[in-house]
């Protein structure tokens, strides 16, 4: 498979928060999911690569490129739907269009219009009336109607209703049918990736925990139940979380095939991708 | 490219061109008509198009700083230096366009309002390279909320030390030709450079100040 994107050492310092050494490739014909808990690093990591946030180190190709030493050919071949829009809210629909479409070389008008009629956008309507749902979708007709390669989107789901989510779904898998595309999609909901995700990249407090395809995240790891008396200082070791109760425990593990031998009696289920992140990240530490 | 950002910007300000439209006609005669045209329709065209400008370019950069735009934008192949250079195209457009008007207004009723002379047309346009020449990187390093009050401050004092000045010069038998003790055609031609090197200048420390921004 073809490296779209390499990210490579990127490393940006603010007073509150640092990214650390984030490193991680995509590949073409992949829709490549990007988790993090919210604050863990996500929207400054996609910043980083469009350009809006300066790195202090490390080095961002796309198609071999540096981006930063390309930018106008290189951003050309981006599709960018950022999370509340960016948009002049006070413009039209055909206004905001109008300003961003001659920023791209090869946009096509055609594929444009059939975006908005088929999302029901009206060309005169004030950007600031739309939905959340709507301005979603416009920010998707923009994004695709310049017949990018690499769609970079952060946190597009959040804020949604279920039904447009799924509709937001259904739209990068027909995306993908066209040869040669890619997609990097950052959310905190790690839902929406159970249906369309290939490859799990997670991040926590600026460092990238994980980078796996999804099948084998899900296949490698295991949700195990049972009762407290299967536990003890070494078959606690195999689990990457653990929260015990007065009576049982739930964890999660990546060595799936030790508990088997070690814990007789338990329950082995497939997690989510959620409980994965949850295990890495630490954030459900609440005993059951 | 650039062309296109600045049609962005005229369309952030389309809320207030008609009215600003009106004012560039109605505000030169009124301020020429009041001061007995002492100055030769330099201060109510410095005025009006000072105004105008402020006018326009606050409502432009209020909706920039508010919807965050610039960071979309700057995620497209619009490069920073373009949009920086956009900022002083736009202030240059409304420039000309308030002396298109100035100029059809004057033909119209010469005997309130006097043709600009090429002089005064070039000092005008000096004093308004100079205050959007250091107004522009200030809003760029430090953001429009910081930077407003100043500018602010700046437009409020102009009508109150314009005429001022220009009373003191006329008491003293000072006309701004007099001023200057070098050829006619270099002194026409004086504001004009230093406009656009202030222009230049401006536009050289905004682009670096904008292009180390974190959006």
């Amino acid at each position: 498979m073809k490296t779209v994107l390499e990210v490579k050492g990127l490393k940006k310092d603010f007073s509150n928060f640092s990214l650390q050494d984030v490193s991680f490739s995509l590949q073409e014909g992949c829709i490549s999911g990007f988790i993090g808990v919210n604050g863990a690093g996500k929207t400054t990591t996609i910043k980083s690569i469009l350009g809006l946030v300066l790195k202090d180190a490390g080095s961002i190709k796309l198609f071999g490129q540096e981006i930063d030493q390309n930018e106008r050919e290189l951003k050309n071949h981006i599709g960018i739907v950022l999370d509340d829009g960016y948009f002049y809210e006070n413009m039209t629909i055909k206004e905001m269009k109008n300003v961003f479409a001659p920023a791209y070389s090869n946009w096509d008008e055609a594929v444009y219009k059939s975006y908005t009629e088929r999302f029901g956008l009206q060309v005169n309507q004030k950007i600031s009336t739309l939905s959340r749902g709507m301005r979603m979708k416009y920010a998707i007709a923009l994004a695709l109607s310049h017949h990018a390669d690499l769609l970079i989107m952060d946190e597009p789901t959040s804020g949604l209703d279920p039904l447009v989510r799924s509709e937001l779904m259904d739209i990068l898998l027909e995306f993908m049918q066209e040869e040669g595309k890619t997609v990097f999609f950052s959310t905190h909901i790690t839902s929406d990736l159970d249906k369309v995700a290939d490859v799990l990249i997670l991040i926590d407090k600026g460092r990238i925990v994980l980078n796996q395809e999804k099948d084998t995240l899900l296949d490698t790891h295991g949700l195990i139940k049972g009762d407290k008396m299967a536990l003890d200082d070494n078959t606690r070791k195999l689990f990457i979380s653990l929260h015990e109760t007065r009576y049982g425990f739930e964890g999660v593990t990546n060595q799936k095939s030790a508990v088997r031998q070690q814990m007789k009696g338990v329950l082995i289920e497939r997690p989510t991708i959620e409980d994965i992140m949850l295990a890495y990240v630490g954030g459900d530490e609440d005993d059951l | 490219m650039i062309f296109d950002l600045v049609k962005k910007d005229v369309i952030l300000a389309k809320r207030y061109l008609i009215f600003m439209l009106v004012f560039a006609i109605g505000a030169p005669l009124y301020i020429e008509i009041q001061t007995g045209s002492l100055s030769g329709g330099f201060l109510g065209f410095v005025i009006t198009v000072l105004f105008v400008l402020y006018m326009l370019f606050n409502t432009v950069s209020m909706s920039e700083d508010k919807y965050q735009g610039p960071a979309l934008l700057s995620a497209t192949p619009y490069t920073r230096s373009a949009l920086v250079k956009a900022k002083y195209i736009f202030i240059l457009l409304i420039f000309v366009v308030s002396y298109i008007i100035y100029s059809i207004t004057s033909a119209l009723v010469p005997t309130y309002l006097p043709t600009l002379n090429i002089l005064t047309l070039g000092i005008s346009l000096f004093l308004i390279a100079l205050y959007f020449g250091i107004i522009i990187p200030l809003q760029y390093q430090f953001g429009y909320e910081k930077v407003r009050y100043i500018s602010f401050f700046a437009i409020f004092i102009t009508p109150f030390v314009f005429p001022g000045i220009l009373k003191w010069l006329h008491s003293n038998n000072m006309s701004l030709q007099m001023m200057l003790s070098i050829p006619q055609g270099i002194q026409d031609l004086l504001p004009f450079l230093l406009t656009i090197l202030i222009g230049f200048l401006s536009m050289a420390i905004s682009i670096r100040i904008y292009s180390k921004k974190d959006l």
